[in-house]
């Protein structure tokens, strides 16, 4: 099946607030991570905000990128 | 509220406001993990269920500990607990340590404290990494709850047989990190 190509401009959409979903980005995959208790209206930790690339981020968080497999991978983040 | 010790900290460069929002997180997290625990406890019966019921309630105690000891920090820094009990639940840190479907399977027990274990030490140590030089007080608290939270998961997670066991039952009074918090 042919993933979904999101721009960064379209993955700001789905920040999870206000009834949208949560997508997050992590070196080009696209993750859902709506139905994660503990990305409640699109934040985790208080400090990181869904609608983003965090790739960045992971690298300092106190978990691997392992825990992204527990989300369905929905699409790749277009290059820019 | 503590204003000059929250004036330090902003100084530090720490986002005071979302430093107290997630130490009301995580409070929420020690006192829900504390009241889940206790169901968990209760049905731990039988030759496996009765093996574990000890470190159960060694860490059930001791998260109770850990929101004892975290409520005045949340003031100290000119934060509140939110006044709706169901609110303060559903802002939690972690997820709810369910009792599994099947409450004699055992596997799912220790899968449910060891999920609940291994989340408050991902979030204490993310308080730790926040705090590390700019906010002293609160980092020696988190940390003081990190080796708990350790502890705790260590147990659980060697009675699912992950490794050989460096540890054994607390000796002595429990909370033997935070303690001086709640003097």
């Amino acid at each position: 099946m042919e993933m979904r190509v999101f721009t960064k401009e379209e993955l700001r959409q789905y920040n999870g607030r206000n009834g949208a979903p949560a997508f997050i980005a992590c070196r080009g995959r696209v993750y859902d991570v709506s139905d994660s208790f503990l990305w409640q209206n699109g934040r985790h930790q208080v400090i990181h905000a869904a609608g983003a690339d965090l790739t960045s981020s992971l690298d300092q968080a106190p978990h691997g990128e392992d825990l992204l497999e527990r989300f369905p991978i929905i699409g790749v983040l277009k290059e820019e | 509220m503590a204003k000059v010790a929250r004036e330090m900290v902003e100084k530090a460069g720490v986002n005071v406001d979302q430093l107290v929002e997630l130490l009301v997180k995580n409070a929420a997290a020690e006192l829900t993990t504390y009241y889940y625990y206790t169901i968990l406890r209760v049905n731990l019966i039988g030759l496996e269920g009765e093996g574990i019921k000890e470190i159960a309630e060694t860490a059930r105690i001791e998260d109770r500990n850990h929101f004892e000891a975290l409520v005045p920090r949340i003031y100290e820094l000119g934060g509140k607990l939110p006044e709706d009990m169901k609110a303060f639940h559903d802002i939690s840190a972690c997820p709810p340590a369910n009792l599994p479907k099947d409450p004699t399977d055992i596997k799912a027990m220790l899968t449910v404290l060891v999920g609940a274990e291994r989340c408050a030490v991902r979030g204490y140590t993310h308080i730790c990494n926040l705090t590390a030089g700019k906010d002293h007080r609160t980092y020696d608290l988190s940390l003081a709850i990190l080796n708990e939270e350790v502890e705790h998961e260590s147990w659980f997670s060697e009675f699912l047989g992950e490794g050989p066991s460096g540890h054994f039952l607390r000796r002595g009074e429990t909370s033997p990190f935070v303690s001086k918090f709640l003097k």
